[in-house]
């Protein structure tokens, strides 16, 4: 829950940043050359990155029922 | 066979991702140089993507339904044909299109030197056919959009999976009300918990096609402050899920807060862009066409419903495992 506030917190906060003066010019190339393919090669990592982050945290959290599920069987 | 909806989860997303990726944009004229004309003898040099030019004709300026005719033409390779005009004095329209064969760049010259008409040419369409072969499936192309057009495939699933996810969430959380059973609350925090995710791609993924498109990572478009506000509420409904120390006070109450959520959702993402009062940049919004009118449109249907179903598949996979893990979690601390 605090995780994920944070998260969404920063993700405003680089939304407003990156929002305010201009860019460099090495990003207008890359976004804009070779018909805006490359736009698409950051969208879909950005999908896969966060889904990869989703589960992580899944991972996280299984780990820690295992856990519990070992204490709980222990004498 | 209990999990053939996960196979085709599978089977969609990797059909709908790989033929987004692969298929070919339609080619198209995209850059002209010069980009002026004056009366007088001017050569043109004419880009197009994705074109394969072989033949020595069908280039033409349009300029108000009037043609104008080349006085050579030639090809430099498959991507660059250059032709000169004798420009003719008195064109009535500002700008005037070039063509090549069956392609068409509206508006591509600005045009110097006006008055009340010309002799129009008869050149162009039907003596010379572009080479589609190889290019049977094809992407609409569109200037600012471009290649970015895939997009549509990965960027728009993400907001349905999204809704739909929240629509799970207001099921459960209408049914606690009913039930009062702490079972359903869970899958409406956990519904809502997945659905956020799925705002915050929808959200990161928009604001970067944005950035190539409109110029910007984010604008006032409505749509943009709809989702967002959006996720806001939905966070508050976790805010609010924390705050309340009792478990069945905690459900109902935020139950009720979830109705509301989804009411605002709706009228947030479908009502408010959809009024002809506002502008959006959105195809679809404010008045704007949407994908549909583009040519070619049920080439990105194809695709596009598949990638749709298959992301809103995998959502629910998600908020399945979550659930899962948190019912497991229960019984452990018992």
């Amino acid at each position: 829950m605090k995780r994920t506030l944070t998260l969404l917190s920063l993700l405003g906060l680089w939304l407003r940043v990156a929002a305010q003066g201009g860019a460099p010019m090495w990003l207008e190339q890359t976004l804009y050359g070779n018909g805006k393919i490359n736009v698409v090669v950051a969208v879909v990592a950005v999908i896969i990155a966060g889904i990869g982050l989703w589960m992580w945290r899944m991972d996280r959290r299984l780990t820690k029922l295992e856990r519990t599920n070992t204490r709980s069987k222990q004498p | 066979m209990k999990h053939w909806w996960k196979f085709l989860a599978i089977g969609l997303l990797l059909f709908a991702s790989i033929a987004a990726l692969r298929v070919p944009l339609a080619p198209a004229l995209v850059h002209v140089s010069p980009d002026r004309i004056a009366p007088g003898p001017t050569e043109i040099t004419i880009t197009g993507y994705n074109t394969r030019f072989v033949k020595e004709e069908g280039v033409y300026l349009e300029n108000d339904s009037q043609r104008v005719c080349p006085s050579s033409v030639s090809v430099i390779d498959e991507k660059h044909i250059r032709a000169s005009f004798e420009v003719p004095t008195g064109m009535r329209a500002n700008l005037t299109d070039v063509g090549v064969g069956p392609l068409v760049y509206p508006g591509a010259l600005y045009t110097e030197g006006l008055g009340a008409g010309i002799e129009p040419g008869a050149c162009g369409p039907g003596r010379s056919k572009l080479d589609l072969s190889g290019m049977a499936f094809t992407f609409p192309n569109r200037s600012i959009l471009y290649e970015s057009i895939r997009n549509l495939h990965f960027h728009v699933p993400m907001w349905f999976t999204m809704i739909v996810l929240m629509a799970i969430s207001v099921f459960q959380s209408i049914r606690v009300l009913g039930s009062n059973s702490l079972e359903h609350d869970r899958g409406a925090e956990l519904a809502a918990k997945v659905g956020l995710v799925f705002c915050a791609l929808g959200l990161v993924t928009g604001a970067l096609w944005a950035r190539a498109t409109w110029g910007a990572f984010w604008t006032n478009d409505v749509k943009l402050n709809g989702a967002a506000v959006t996720g806001l509420i939905y966070l508050a409904y976790l805010v609010l899920r924390g705050s309340v120390q009792d478990v069945h006070k905690r459900a109902r109450l935020s139950a009720i807060y979830n109705i509301f959520a989804f009411v605002l959702l709706v009228i947030f993402l479908f009502v408010v862009p959809r009024l002809n009062a506002v502008d959006s940049l959105h195809p679809g919004n404010g008045g704007n066409g949407g994908f549909s009118d583009l040519d070619l449109d049920s080439r990105l249907r194809v695709i596009f419903y598949p990638a749709v179903l298959g992301w809103i598949l995998l959502g629910c996979w998600m908020y399945d495992l979550r659930v899962r893990a948190a019912r497991v979690a229960e019984q452990l601390d018992r």
